[in-house]
C-alpha cells in the first residue's frame, strides 16, 4: 500500500544531478522573467494613466486583458512555435520561455500595480499639486513608491502563484524541474515518488522566493519598516 | 459543422469546428472543477470557522497544502503517479477533474473565509443572543451577508479554473488545448502554429473575458452599495 | 485700490459641482500682509473657496486674480500661481515614504530646481522655525499629529510663498496638540505673510485676524474685524453659528 521507493531516485547520480540542474533552471527562469515582467508590468500600469495618449492606453489595456484571459500554455506555444515562423527567425527555446514568462507575468503585475496606484489617497496628489510638482513627478516620486509598498504582498503572492505554473516550459523542452521529473520517471518508472519529490522541491523554491522577496522589501522600502 | 464551413471555407471551417467541439470538454471540466471545488470549498470553509479545533486544523492544513502544490504536479501525481503506484487505471477526465477540484476548493475556501471574516463579530453575537446554534447562525445570518461580498472574487476565480484546465492535456485529457496542439503539429498548410494558437487563445478568451467583465461589474456594484 | 497691488481679488465668482452650486457670487479682495479667517457651518463652501485660489478646483464664473495672475478654467500652467501660494491641509498630507527633511527638499528640487545643498539649507531653516529640526530624519508616521502639521507648514514655507492657505489645520488633531500648531501659525502671522485660514479656533481669530469672513450656503454673508464680528454679528445665521461654537 505504501511501498515508497525514494531510493530509486537517490541511488542514481544522474537523477540527482538532473533534479539540481532543473531546480536551478526553474529558479533562474522565474527570477529573470519575474524581474523583466515587473519592469514591463510597471510600464503597462503607468500607461493606464489618463494623461497618456489614448492609443497607447487602449493598446496596453487590451494587452493586459488578452494575457489575463488566456492560459499561459497557449501563450507559450505561440511564442515558441508560432512567433519564430512569423518572424522567420528561429531563436532558442530558452529565449521563448523567458519571453513567454515575461509577457505573462507582466500583465498580472500591471493589474496589481494599477490597483495600487488607484488606491493612493487623493490628498497626496493634492499636496503634490499644491507644491507645484508636475503630473509626471507626482506619479514617479510620490504615488508609485507608495503604491508599490501597498501592493507588495499581492505582488509576492501573485509571483509565487505564477512561478508554480512555470513547469509548463518543460513542454517546449526546457530542462527545468518538471522536465527533470519526467526525465527520471521515464527511466525508473517511479512516477509517484518522483512527483512527490518534485512537489516538495517546488514548495521549497516557493518558500525561498518568499524569503528573498521579504529581504528585498526591507532593502527597497526602508520607510515601510521603520519603527514608530 | 456546415455552418462553420460556409463561414470560413472547408479547411478553416473544419478546423474551427474541431476546436469548438473540443471546447466542450474544456467547459465540462471547468464546470466540474468549479462546482466540485465549490462544494468542497464550502465544507472546508465551515470547518475552518467551526468551533472544533481539529476541524479547523484539518482545514488549515488542507488549504495550505493544495495552495502550495503546483497544479501541474497535482495533475502528474493523480494522472501518472497514482496509477503507476497502485497499478490501477485512472481515466484522464477523472484525474484532471479531481486535481482541479482539489485546487479549486483550496482557493475558494480562502476567498469565502475572507468574506466571512469581514462580517463584524457583532452579527455573530446577535445571532447567539437570540439562541441560534452555530450552523443556524452561519446559514441564516452570516452567510447571506458574506455571499454578497464573496461573489465578485468567486466569479473571478472561475477564470483561474478555466485557464487551469488547459494544463489537463498533459495527462491526455482531450480538451481544446490538446486539439490545438494536435492541429498545430499536423504540418498542414494553413494550420501553422501561428494560426492555430491565436484561434485557441481566442476561444479561451471568449470563455474568460465575459466572466472577467462580469466580475468587475459585480465588484463595482458591491463597492457602490 | 489698484488690482495689481492686491494679493487676491475675487469678483462675481461662482462654482458648480455638476448642477450643484457650491459658491455664489463671491467678491473678496485681500491686500498683501492681510490675515483673514474664514468660518461658517459645515458644507458652506469654505474649503472650496480657498481651493479655488490655487486652482485645486476650477471656478466657472467670475474672475480670480492671485498675485497678478488671472485664474481661469482649464488653465495650462497653474504652477505659476501655486508657486506663490502655499497650502496646509486638514489631514497634513505629508509624503509617508520620505523623511521629514526629504518632504521639505523634494518640492524645492523639483519645482524650484534648487541644488541639494541649498534645498537642504532652506528646509532646515524652516524646520527650525517650526521647532522640530531634531526630527528631520524621521518618517512622518513616527511623529505626532501636531508635529506632522508643523512639518506640513514648514514644507509649504520652503517654497517661499507670498500667500498661505490653511484648511482647518487643527481639526484633525488631538486637543492637546492644537496649541502647538496654533502657536506656529501665530508666529507666522506676525511675520507679515498674507494668510487665509479656514478655522473654528476663535481665539486664534481674535489674536491675529485682520478680518473674519463668515460663509453660509456658498455665500460670504459677513465680513468684519474680529472684535465687531464677535461682539455684534449682524446676520442671524452668524449669531446662531457663534452661539454654537463659543
Ligand atoms: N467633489 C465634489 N463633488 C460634489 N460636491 C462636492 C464636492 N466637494 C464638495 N462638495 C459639496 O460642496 C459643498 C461645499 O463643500 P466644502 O468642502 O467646501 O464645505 P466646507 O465649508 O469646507 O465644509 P466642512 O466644514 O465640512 O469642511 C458641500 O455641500 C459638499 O457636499
Ligand atoms: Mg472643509
Amino acid at each position: 500500500m505504501f511501498d515508497f521507493r525514494f531510493y530509486e531516485i537517490w541511488r542514481s547520480q544522474e537523477f540527482v544531478q538532473a533534479l539540481i540542474d532543473g531546480a536551478l533552471t526553474s529558479f533562474w527562469l522565474s527570477s529573470i522573467g519575474g524581474c523583466l515582467g515587473f519592469c514591463l508590468g510597471l510600464m503597462l500600469a503607468i500607461s493606464q494613466e489618463k494623461s497618456v495618449f489614448w492609443g497607447i492606453r487602449y493598446t496596453a489595456r487590451s494587452y493586459i486583458e488578452l494575457i489575463r484571459n488566456t492560459p499561459f500554455i497557449v501563450q507559450l506555444f505561440f511564442v515558441a512555435f508560432g512567433l519564430p515562423l512569423l518572424m522567420d527567425y528561429q531563436w532558442s527555446f530558452y529565449a521563448s520561455a523567458l519571453l513567454a514568462i515575461t509577457l505573462n507575468f507582466s500583465a498580472y503585475f500591471a493589474e496589481i500595480v494599477r490597483s495600487g496606484i488607484d488606491s493612493i489617497d487623493k490628498g497626496q496628489i493634492e499636496a503634490s499639486k499644491a507644491l507645484c510638482l508636475t503630473k509626471r513627478e507626482t506619479l514617479m516620486d510620490i504615488v508609485l513608491p507608495q503604491a508599490l509598498v501597498k501592493v507588495y504582498p499581492s505582488l509576492v503572492s501573485q509571483f509565487i502563484f505564477l512561478f508554480l505554473t512555470t513547469g509548463l516550459v518543460s513542454e517546449i523542452s526546457i530542462e527545468d524541474l518538471t522536465w527533470a521529473g519526467r526525465f527520471i520517471s521515464d527511466r525508473n518508472f517511479r512516477d509517484f515518488e518522483v512527483f512527490i519529490v518534485l512537489t516538495v522541491m517546488y514548495m521549497a523554491l516557493a518558500w525561498l522566493f518568499k524569503l528573498l522577496l521579504q529581504l528585498l522589501k526591507r532593502y527597497a522600502f526602508p520607510w515601510a519598516e521603520a519603527e514608530i | 459543422m456546415n455552418f462553420m464551413e460556409n463561414l470560413f471555407g472547408p479547411f478553416y471551417g473544419n478546423m474551427i469546428g474541431l476546436l469548438l467541439s473540443a471546447t466542450r470538454y474544456t467547459i465540462y471540466l471547468s464546470l466540474a472543477a468549479f462546482f466540485g471545488g465549490g462544494l468542497l470549498g464550502l465544507i472546508l470553509t465551515v470547518f475552518k470557522i467551526s468551533p472544533s479545533r481539529i476541524l479547523r486544523w484539518f482545514a488549515t492544513g488542507y488549504i495550505w497544502l493544495f495552495q502550495s502544490i503546483p497544479l501541474l504536479m497535482l495533475l502528474f501525481l493523480l494522472g501518472l503517479g497514482v496509477p503507476t503506484f497502485y497499478q490501477i487505471d485512472i481515466p484522464p477526465w477523472l484525474a484532471a477533474g479531481t486535481a482541479l477540484t482539489l485546487f479549486t476548493s483550496a482557493y475558494m475556501s480562502e476567498v469565502w473565509r475572507g468574506a466571512l471574516e469581514s462580517i463584524p463579530t457583532g452579527q455573530w453575537e446577535a445571532g447567539k443572543a437570540v439562541g441560534l446554534t452555530f450552523m443556524q447562525n452561519l446559514c441564516w445570518i452570516i452567510a447571506p451577508q458574506a455571499f454578497r461580498i464573496a461573489i465578485p472574487s468567486t466569479v473571478g476565480f472561475m477564470i483561474q479554473v478555466i485557464k487551469g484546465t488547459s494544463m489537463a492535456y498533459i495527462i491526455d485529457y482531450d480538451d481544446l488545448m490538446r486539439w490545438g496542439k494536435r492541429i498545430a503539429n499536423s504540418q498542414l498548410d494553413g494550420a501553422e502554429p501561428f494560426v492555430v494558437f491565436p484561434i485557441v487563445a481566442l476561444i479561451y478568451f471568449s470563455l474568460c473575458f465575459p466572466l472577467s467583465l462580469w466580475a468587475k461589474h459585480l465588484e463595482k456594484q458591491a463597492r457602490d452599495s | 485700490m489698484n488690482k495689481e497691488n492686491l494679493a487676491i481679488s475675487i469678483s462675481g465668482m461662482s462654482k458648480w459641482y455638476d448642477d450643484f452650486k457650491v459658491l455664489t457670487d463671491i467678491d473678496l479682495s485681500v491686500t498683501f500682509g492681510e490675515r483673514i479667517v474664514i468660518c461658517g457651518p459645515s458644507g458652506s463652501g469654505k474649503s472650496t473657496l480657498i481651493r479655488c485660489l490655487n486652482h485645486l478646483e476650477e471656478h466657472q464664473k467670475g474672475s480670480i486674480v492671485v498675485d497678478g495672475i488671472e485664474l481661469y478654467p482649464g488653465m495650462k500652467n497653474p504652477e505659476l500661481v501655486r508657486r506663490t501660494v502655499g497650502m496646509v491641509f486638514q489631514s497634513f498630507n505629508l509624503f509617508p515614504h520620505l523623511t521629514i527633511l526629504e518632504n521639505c527638499i523634494l518640492p524645492q528640487r523639483r519645482a524650484l530646481k534648487r541644488s541639494k545643498e541649498q534645498a537642504r539649507e532652506v528646509a532646515m531653516k524652516f524646520l527650525e522655525r517650526v521647532k522640530i529640526p531634531e526630527q528631520a530624519d524621521k518618517y512622518p508616521r513616527q511623529l505626532s499629529g501636531g508635529q506632522q502639521q508643523r512639518v506640513a507648514i514648514a514644507r509649504a514655507l520652503c517654497m517661499e510663498p507670498k500667500i498661505m492657505l490653511f484648511d482647518e489645520p487643527t481639526s484633525a488633531l488631538d486637543p492637546e496638540m492644537v496649541s502647538e500648531v496654533l502657536d506656529t501659525m501665530i508666529e507666522l502671522a506676525l511675520s507679515g505673510i498674507t494668510m487665509l485660514c479656514v478655522t473654528h479656533e476663535m481665539g486664534f481669530a481674535r489674536k491675529v485676524a485682520d478680518r473674519v469672513i463668515f460663509m453660509d450656503t456658498g455665500q460670504i454673508i459677513e465680513s468684519n474685524a474680529p472684535e465687531t464680528f464677535f461682539s455684534q454679528p449682524k446676520h442671524p445665521r452668524a449669531k446662531e453659528f457663534l452661539g454654537q461654537i463659543l
